[in-house]
This record gives structure tokens, C-alpha cells and sequence, in this order.
């Protein structure tokens, strides 16, 4: 069946089976290749992105249900908020990097509602997200000193 | 930058078939392996660096990139020893190929063994550049030097590009022993450099494994038999799959006869044009699988097992003195068992291939660890020429020696083989956690008795454990081999005049591998635990009591020979020792109380000090602070060094908490994320690291900081009322 999303600003008309995640329909149908695939459950967060700004896993979240909503990923985020990314390269966070668009994607939605966490704000809203490489105390860096940087 | 020219026949068939290859957002054209043919205008001295008439550098990594920053650690050192303009360099993943040299990134030696030749590539492309402007002047190479991508002859001012001497340069001979820069000239070697990759990542354009898309491929997901050894006796499809046009079909896989290796397991692939269809009708699958010796395997008896084998004399590696008869006969000693479970690497990218199989050829596109085997394997499997296989490394969404049995890759080239299309194995995680190649449990026994110095009289340590032989070579080879007991067990540097040291190995119902840092993990456990015990029963600070146990001693020698400039030195274990003691302001935080746990290891040929404190408050002993030490001789990329200290605490912060894998009836209990638990941001301390300035020989920075970790929270714990826990996970 036909389902029209809206993903990164540019709606798009696919036909695609309405139970499909929204994750493999960015990866597979989309060539959205920024989210990636790490557990399909929703218990790590790699697949990560914004759904009407809302962090939101992608391996749980249907085609259909967001269908006439606005869905951000990894590819947009340089436009929306490219202090974050600039950060995230200068405390040179990343390891081997696969979780980390959905990494940014959490953060960023944080920034969006939070302009001054505390280190509890980033506990509660990252603490979805693993980096088997263990890169968190960077991360928590990044996500401070833009938040400051935007002070 | 000028590009390549192919004499590879597989690439050809492969160009000619399927067009360009679309990497994520690259497109992998033929500039990618920069072995440059003669005649072309690109100086190429080496297999590592060429530089084009454009002055664009193009270093040749040969090595994996999965997280540990090689990429750009081996372009600092090519940088630095032409003197190029680190803007100016671009580096490129090199297929698998025996003229690169070992490509298997794999015992933290990347650098260490690579330092001279990159160098050499370096100093020897500097060199031809310098002589192709000297002769261009008419003065002596002596009277000009190489800075800035440039070569400069003062007396006349006179200068010129890199790129502009190229041509010049490459029609000269390579030298055979460059001049090498000394040390204090360095000005990439040792400094901090942002990862190459670092705004790709961060923009989402990195191209891992399953990224990579080639015309007219299909999907594979794979169904792996749920117990070891067993094979897909018959399969049904429900009638609703056969309807979707998007299914394409299944393939079964019988598991491999012999020695398990880097064989594919027994499964049933579902083939279908896109993952989700492929993942839908997987689930939809009714399959018999055949018996297998495996079925029974429990880990639970099996841990029994090896507690037991600790009980009675084991394989003798290590005998001084008279320590049997001293602790038979002793009225008072100090005995403890360590245990550790099997655990997983589970990387965050799950195992996943592309190959292509066209007509003799193969062309494999996957995140191994290394190319070289891999091709090796494939040829030695599926019968393809050397020459008609190639492998190229993508980026590694993680590995931790995962990635360095390509059971995934064969799966993909079988498939290839029999769909005569371009297939992409994906695996999901609980894939990947039934069919990891598992870090070995192990029980370590250590019993020793104390002098009225509170120093060991007589000491007896026993390990077991199955070896990592026994999968990977033979089935018999269940022994432990001496290069896993020299990961923190024969080279302990706990000695004592009356000592035995002892091992055992059994044989597991599951595939065992090498898991970052390997038989350490445990081994500094069990050492750096009992250390702890034996310093509270004699009065003393841990530290103190480690110092004065190495009081006089100098070198540690291990059941296999040191390499030479390489010994393992207690005045190096030392230092760091104290360093962490003095960065952590141990003696006063002890003083007032706070719950703090030491350890200090040395593996792949470094040295660390770990100082752990947790909340004394919190009922699970939550790690606060860590303070990291590191002694890896000779370092390139100082950032980098850091982030693998800082890597290696939260990934030793899993071991040590909360990881554990069981298996009942010869299959995996915990088979995603919610059973098998992974540290995440609230469980991460705040993480202090030092690096030691040195000149020894580089040595290895990604593992050696996993082993200190567990000890030193089990100790921390203790410190802080929790009780002695000898057993992982601690919480
Ligand atoms: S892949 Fe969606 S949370 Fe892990
Ligand atoms: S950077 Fe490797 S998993 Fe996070």
C-alpha cells in the first residue's frame, strides 16, 4: 500500500508494507544509511531519530504511524544544529562511531528542550543509547560545552 | 590525485558486471588502492603513502579501523616523517593483500609493529622529494630540507611544492634506509589528532558493513541453528511469505564438519530484496534442525566443572621451591577461588557482508579485522584463486576481536555463490549473541600463606579455563596454550620463592574467541583480587603491599620469550603504580574513608594503574571516579590513547558489573540487549587518564586497559563494606 512520509523536509510516497519499521524503510527504501541497526528491541538507541522532535527509536516505530508527522534523522542534523556536531568533532568523540547518529539524535533532542542539563538530565536522556565503545564521558562533554557554547 | 591502475582480475569481472560500487555515500572507484603502476607521474615509494602531482598524500592504512583510531595514527606517522601538511593528507583502506604486510588488526600491535615501516614510507618519500629539487636546482640534497609540503634550500630562497616535485621524485631510486627524524623533531608523533573520520561520523556519512549497497543485490537473514553442530533438516515457509514478491527464497546452510574454525554455522538464510521481508518471513520459519553433540551443553555445569578442575593438580607451567608441601602443611593460609562468566563482544554493529560472486571471482565488502585471512579462508573454503578474491575492509562498527573470524563473510560468498547476485548477510542481534565466538569463563584457585612480614611464603595459583585452541585450531587442543597464560597468569609478577603455577583446560558446547584484552581479563582478576586479600590479612596498604612484594625485583619473565626491547620491566609496573596513587590522592581519600580499589597489569607489552571509587552510599556501588594510568612506551596519537583508557573502563565497567551469558540445552539464554547488560551513560564515571612520556618501543594501547578494571572495583566494593566479591559479575 501507498503511505507518504515526511522525512528530513521532503515528503516522500513509498509502497511499502504499513507495518515496515520506520528504521529499514530509511535504510532500505530511502538510502538513509545515518541510522543504523544495532538491536531492532529499542534497548540500544542506534537507530535513533527525531519524530516531531521527539527521540524516538526507529526499529519500533511503524511506516505507518508516521505517516503525516515529521521525521529528523542523522542526514538533517548538521542543518539544524551544526554547534552539536562541531563539538562532537572537536572532543573528538566518537570511537568507532556506529551508534553515534543516534547518539547526536538524543542529544540534540535534549538540547532542543533543555538548554542547560545537568549531569542527571543527561543520565535520564541518554542512558537509552549504548556505546559498547564506551564513549560516554565524551559524549556528556560535547553535550555541555554546546549548551554552554549557546549560553 | 592521479588514479590506479587495476591488474586485479576479479576487480575487472567485478567493474564489468555491476558498474561502481556505492559505498554508504562514497563510491568506491578505482582510486581506492593506491598501488601505483610505473610510469604514472605519482611518487609511490611504499604500499603505504603516495603523493600526486596535485600534492594530495594519499596514506594507505592496511590495517582495520574499528574504533582505535589506526586510521589516523598511521597517517600521523607518515605525516611527520615526510613533513607534509596534515590538511593535505587523505587516507585509504587497503584491501587484503601479503604485500602490506600482517593485516590482522588484532593484540593491540598495530602500531607497534608498523612504527619503522611507516616511518621508512615516510622518510623515504621525503627523501626522493628533497633529491628531485636539489637535482631540479643543481645544488647538493644536504642544503635543502622538506617542511611544510615543501623543500626549501635556504641559501637561495628558493622553494617548491610537494606536489609540483612528484613527478621528478618518482622517477628516482627509493632509498633503502631513510634518515628517520629524531625524536624531538616530531610534530605529528605524540600529538593529539582529531580522528580522520570524525565528521563523517558525526554527520552520519561513515560507511560500516551494512551500508554498502551494490546493483541487484538481495538480503540474506540469517536463521543460525539454536545449539552448535546442528544442521536444517527440512524447513517450511508459510503461505504468506511465498505471496510477497519480495521474498525471494531460502538457502540452507549445513554446519561445517571438523574443527569448528571460522566455518559457517548450520542456518537457513531467508533471501529476500529488503531486511524487513527478510526479517519477517525468518520469524514465520518452521524448521527441524538435527541432533548435535552440543545439545547438552549447560554453563552452569560446565562452571561447576571447572571449579572442579581447580581442585587437583593442574598442568605445572611454574615451579619453585616447595609450595605443595608448605600449604599442606600450613596451620594457617589464605585461599580464594575467582570465577567470570562467558561474555560476549556484541559489538553495536552486528555481524553483516556483502560479496559478489561473479563467475571464479568473489569481491567481499566487510567490516573484518583482517582482510588477509578472510580472503585466506574464502579461497581455502569455496575454492576460489588467491588472485580472484579480494576483500576490502569497511569501516568496523565495533569489533573487539569479533570481527576477525569472518564465519559471517563465508556465509555471504555461499550465497552469493548459489544466487549468482551480489548478497548482503545481515545478522541480527541475537544472532550475534547466540554465534559469538565467547570470551572463555574461567575459576582461578589461589592459595598462599604469609611470612611475619605479611609477605607470601608459599604460593599456588591454578587457573582453567577453555582455550581458545580448541575452537579456532583443534578440537582436542583444549590445553591452554602458552600465549593465553602469559595474559596475566605464567608472567605474573606476584612471585614467591615457593610457588607453583598450574593450569587446566575443558572443552565448551559453544565457539570460544579472543574478546579485548582475552585470558587478562580474567587472569588480572583473580591476581589483582587476591593481592587485595593478602594486604588486608597482612595489615597493609594494597600498594604498599604490591611495592614491597616487588622490592628488588626486575624483570618478569613469562612462559614464552620476551621480545627483544620489549621485557617486561617491574620498574615500569612500578611507575604507574605510583603515578595512579598519587593522580587518584589515594592515601588521604583513604585516610578519610572514601571507597576506593586499585589494580595495575601489564598486557600487550603496556602498562596501566587503575584507581576505581564508587558510592559508598548506593546500594549497587556506583563508580564515580576513575583515575587511569598508562605506560605504552612510545605513543602516536596522544588523544587517542586517552579515548582507549576511557573506552577501556566502561567496557571493562561491563564485564565487571552486570555482563553474564548462560546457556541451558546448548543455546544462548540472554539474547539481546535486555539480558545482556552493557554500561551506559549513568553507569559511566568521570575518567582522569595520565600517559606516561617514554621512548621505550611502542606497545599496545587498545586492550591493555580492560584488564584492571573489574579488580579494582571488586576491591573498591570491598573498601566500601560490600564484602569481598570474587565473582563476576559484581553486582
Ligand atoms: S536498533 Fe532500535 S533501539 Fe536498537
Ligand atoms: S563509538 Fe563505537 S559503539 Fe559508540
Amino acid at each position: 500500500m501507498s503511505i507518504t512520509v515526511n522525512v528530513n523536509g521532503v515528503e516522500h510516497q513509498l509502497d511499502v508494507d504499513e507495518n515496515t519499521p520506520l528504521l529499514w524503510v530509511l535504510r532500505d527504501h530511502l538510502d538513509l544509511n545515518g541510522t543504523k541497526f544495532g538491536c531492532g528491541r529499542g534497548l540500544c538507541g542506534a537507530c535513533t531519530v527525531q519524530i516531531d522532535g521527539t527521540p524516538t527509536r526507529s526499529c519500533l516505530t511503524t511506516v505507518a504511524a508516521v505517516s503525516g508527522r515529521h521525521v529528523s534523522t542523522i542526514e538533517s542534523l548538521v542543518d539544524q544544529q551544526p554547534d552539536l556536531i562541531e563539538a562532537w568533532v572537536d572532543e573528538n568523540v566518537s570511537q568507532c562511531g556506529y551508534c553515534q547518529s543516534g547518539q547526536l539524535m538524543s542529544a540534540a533532542a535534549l538540547l532542543a528542550t533543555n538548554a542547560a542539563p545537568t549531569d542527571e538530565d543527561i543520565n535520564v536522556a541518554m542512558a537509552g543509547n549504548i556505546c559498547r565503545c564506551g564513549t560516554y564521558s565524551r559524549i556528556r562533554k560535547a553535550i555541555r560545552r554546546t549548551a554552554e557554547a549557546r549560553q | 590525485m592521479n588514479s590506479v591502475s587495476l591488474n586485479n582480475l576479479s576487480r575487472r569481472n567485478f567493474l564489468v558486471s555491476s558498474g561502481v560500487l556505492v559505498v554508504g555515500s562514497y563510491a568506491y572507484t578505482s582510486g581506492f588502492n593506491p598501488v601505483y603502476a610505473n610510469g604514472t607521474r605519482t611518487l609511490s615509494p611504499s604500499v603505504y603513502v603516495a603523493i600526486g602531482t596535485d600534492g594530495v598524500v594519499t596514506v594507505t592504512c592496511h590495517r582495520s579501523e574499528m574504533g582505535q583510531g589506526i586510521k589516523t595514527a598511521v597517517a600521523q606517522v607518515v605525516c611527520d616523517e615526510l613533513e607534509a601538511d596534515w590538511e593535505k593528507v587523505v587516507v585509504a583502506q587497503a584491501e587484503g593483500d601479503a604485500k602490506y604486510g600482517d593485516q590482522n588488526t588484532d593484540g593491540s600491535r598495530s602500531i607497534k609493529n608498523f612504527f619503522m615501516p611507516l616511518r621508512n614510507a615516510g622518510a623515504a618519500a621525503r627523501e626522493m622529494l628533497v633529491q628531485a629539487a636539489a637535482d631540479s636546482w643543481g645544488v647538493d640534497a644536504s642544503e635543502c630540507e622538506a617542511r611544510e609540503h615543501t623543500v626549501h634550500h635556504a641559501a637561495s630562497s628558493r622553494r617548491a611544492a610537494f606536489g609540483e616535485l612528484a613527478d621528478a621524485a618518482s622517477k628516482l631510486a627509493v632509498p633503502e634506509s631513510p634518515t628517520l627524524k629524531s625524536r624531538e623533531n616530531w610534530n605529528h608523533i605524540g600529538k593529539s589528532r582529531i580522528h580522520v573520520d570524525a565528521q563523517d561520523v558525526a554527520t552520519g556519512k561513515a560507511a560500516y558493513g551494512a551500508d554498502v549497497t551494490l546493483p541487484n543485490m538481495a538480503i540474506a537473514v540469517m536463521v543460525h541453528a539454536p545449539v552448535l553442530g546442528s544442521s536444517p533438516l527440512n524447513v517450511k515457509v508459510p503461505d504468506s511469505a511465498k505471496a510477497n514478491s519480495r521474498f525471494i527464497g531460502i538457502e540452507t546452510i549445513d554446519a561445517t564438519p571438523g574443527p569448528i574454525g571460522f566455518n559457517p554455522v548450520g542456518s537457513v538464510a531467508v533471501i529476500a530484496e529488503d531486511t524487513f521481508t527478510g526479517i519477517k518471513v525468518a520469524e514465520e520459519l518452521e524448521i527441524n534442525w538435527s541432533d548435535s553433540p552440543n545439545q547438552d551443553f549447560d554453563s552452569d555445569t560446565f562452571q561447576q566443572d571447572l571449579r572442579e578442575a581447580v581442585e587437583a593438580p593442574g598442568n605445572v607451567w611454574h615451579e619453585v621451591g616447595d609450595a605443595n608441601n608448605m600449604l599442606e602443611g600450613a596451620e594457617e593460609k589464605i585461599e580464594a577461588v575467582y570465577e567470570t562468566p562467558f561474555l560476549s563482544h556484541a559489538p553495536m554493529e552486528p555481524p553483516s557482508a556483502v560479496a559478489n560472486v561473479v563467475g571464479d571471482a568473489v569481491e567481499v565488502l566487510a567490516p573484518v579485522q583482517d582482510p588477509q585471512t578472510t580472503r585466506n579462508t574464502i579461497v581455502g573454503a569455496k575454492n576460489f584463486a588467491l588472485e580472484n578474491v579480494k576483500v576490502t575492509p569497511t569501516l568496523l562498527g565495533g569489533a573487539f576481536g569479533r570481527k576477525s573470524k569472518p564465519d559471517f563473510v563465508l556465509e555471504a560468498v555461499e550465497l552469493s555463490r548459489r544466487l549468482k547476485r551480489p548478497i548482503r548477510v545481515q545478522w541480527q542481534r541475537e544472532n550475534d549473541l547466540q554465534y559469538d565466538y565467547f570470551h572463555a569463563p574461567s575459576v582461578q584457585r589461589y592459595e598462599a600463606t604469609l611470612g611475619e612480614n605479611g609477605m607470601p611464603t608459599a604460593w599456588r595459583q591454578r587457573t582453567a579455563f577453555p582455550s581458545i585452541m580448541s575452537t579456532v585450531a583443534a578440537p582436542n587442543m583444549v590445553e591452554p596454550a602458552n600465549w593465553e597464560l602469559d595474559m596475566g597468569f605464567t608472567n605474573t609478577p606476584y612471585r614467591c620463592e615457593n610457588q607453583s603455577i598450574e593450569a587446566a583446560g575443558l572443552k565448551a558446547g559453544v565457539r570460544i574467541g579472543w574478546l579485548r584484552s582475552v585470558c587478562n581479563i580474567f587472569h588480572a582478576f583473580g591476581a589483582n583480587v587476591f593481592i587485595d586479600e593478602l594486604a588486608e590479612q597482612a595489615g597493609m596498604d594494597p600498594i604498599d603491599y604490591r611495592l614491597a612484594m616487588w622490592d628488588g625485583m626486575d624483570v618478569i619473565q613469562g612462559a614464552l620469550p620476551s621480545e627483544p626491547g620489549h621485557e617486561f620491566k617491574i620498574e615500569r609496573l612500578r611507575n604507574v603504580l605510583r603515578k595512579v596513587r598519587e593522580n587518584s590522592d589515594w592515601d588521604q581519600k583513604i585516610a578519610d574513608g572514601h571507597a576506593l580499589g586499585v589494580a595495575v597489569h601489564h598486557s600487550f607489552l603496556s602498562y596501566v594503574a587503575t584507581v576505581l571509587e564508587v558510592d559508598r552510599s548506593d546500594p549497587n556501588y556506583k563508580v564515580t571516579n576513575a583515575h587511569v594510568v598508562l605506560d605504552c612506551g612510545t605513543y602516536v596519537n596522544s588523544d587517542t590513547c586517552i579515548a582507549q583508557m576511557e573506552g577501556a573502563v566502561v567496557f571493562g565497567l561491563s564485564a565487571a558489573q552486570r555482563a553474564k551469558l548462560t546457556f541451558k540445552d546448548g543455546t544462548i539464554q540472554e539474547n539481546n540487549f535486555d539480558g545482556y547488560l552493557i554500561a551506559r551513560m549513568p553507569d559511566a564515571p568521570s575518567i582522569s587518564v595520565e600517559l606516561i612520556d617514554s621512548d621505550h618501543l611502542p606497545a599496545g594501547v587498545g586492550e591493555p586497559g580492560v584488564p584492571p578494571v573489574a579488580p579494582a572495583l571488586s576491591n573498591a566494593i570491598f573498601k566500601a563494606g560490600g564484602g569481598r566479591r570474587r565473582s563476576l559479575p559484581l553486582i
